[in-house]
């Protein structure tokens, strides 16, 4: 199941970052798209507005199968105070903005992409393809919530992966 | 008490996104301090001067930014996150900082 959410990972990343490649955080003092994994990061109590947030929620495997079907789903949060210039009275025109990134980057086409296993980069190799693909389905966008002087939403998509062997 | 900092990301790496590499950390120590120790949340006391003499040396924008960057506090060797941080300031001046603790789950 690794494998799917570091593709996904990925994938997502790119797509955000070619639709929108002003959309990025300062990460550790280095500048890089504004997606991020929280599992992968340090541990914080600082929530960084104006980028995507996945979690990993519910995983299923489905063995009845001769190739089992992992079915992940991710929570991507989002949300944003608005422009300080601006008062932060933007703050609804740029969390739209997010839904429509998020929507585009999710339910454009194709909505699959080629597994890859970047157990290597551990070690200094390089992300090796996979025999098989995973895919998502269409986004689905949570209800506005206010949180002080941010708006921020949670977004919900499920993500497949037929596993292969060794990955179980 | 030692101010834990991991190092800076590096550019473009796909291991550290992926949670496949970890940094490198380095302890900074803050002194003088007071640290107040409570059942769920610890409060640690800063002197402003230690804090603005290590936000120059490691060429932080500000306070606000270091402690949001740090990993934690070690207290005696064990490891407290960061749940927030208050300056207080007189004249313009900060001289003190209050670090509010969270104790580590067991």
């Amino acid at each position: 199941m690794q494998n799917a959410k570091d593709t996904f990972y990925e994938v997502l990343r790119s797509r955000i970052a070619a639709a929108n490649p002003e959309r990025t955080i300062v990460l550790r003092g280095v500048t890089r798209p504004g997606v991020l994994v929280e599992e992968n990061e340090l541990v914080s109590t600082v929530t960084t507005p104006d980028c995507f947030r996945l979690r990993w929620v519910d995983a299923n495997v489905d063995a009845e199968n001769a190739m089992p079907v992992a079915t992940l789903t991710c929570e991507v949060f989002y949300e944003t105070a608005g422009t300080a210039g601006n008062a932060g009275m933007d703050r609804g025109r740029l969390l739209a903005t997010m839904d429509a990134e998020i929507v585009g980057a999710l339910s454009s086409a194709p909505q699959t992409a080629i597994k890859q296993n970047y157990a290597a980069l551990a070690t200094g190799g390089s992300a090796t393809a996979m025999s098989t693909n995973i895919w998502w389905c269409d986004v689905v966008l949570g209800p506005l919530v206010v949180k002080a002087d941010r708006i921020a939403r949670a977004a919900k998509v499920t993500v497949m992966s037929c596993e292969e062997e060794g990955e179980l | 008490m030692l101010l834990r900092l991991p190092a800076p990301a590096v550019a473009n790496n796909d291991g550290e996104q992926l949670g496949l590499a970890t940094p490198l950390f380095q302890d900074v120590e803050l002194a003088p301090c007071a640290f107040r120790k409570a059942e769920s949340t610890s409060t640690l006391l800063v002197s402003g001067s230690a804090v603005q003499s290590v936000v120059g040396s490691l060429q932080f924008n500000s306070a606000e930014v270091l402690f949001e960057t740090a990993a934690g506090v070690v207290v005696d060797g064990v490891l407290y996150t960061i749940l927030s941080n208050t300056a207080t300031t007189a004249d313009g001046k900060t001289y003190v900082y209050s670090l509010e603790l969270r104790v580590p789950v067991r």
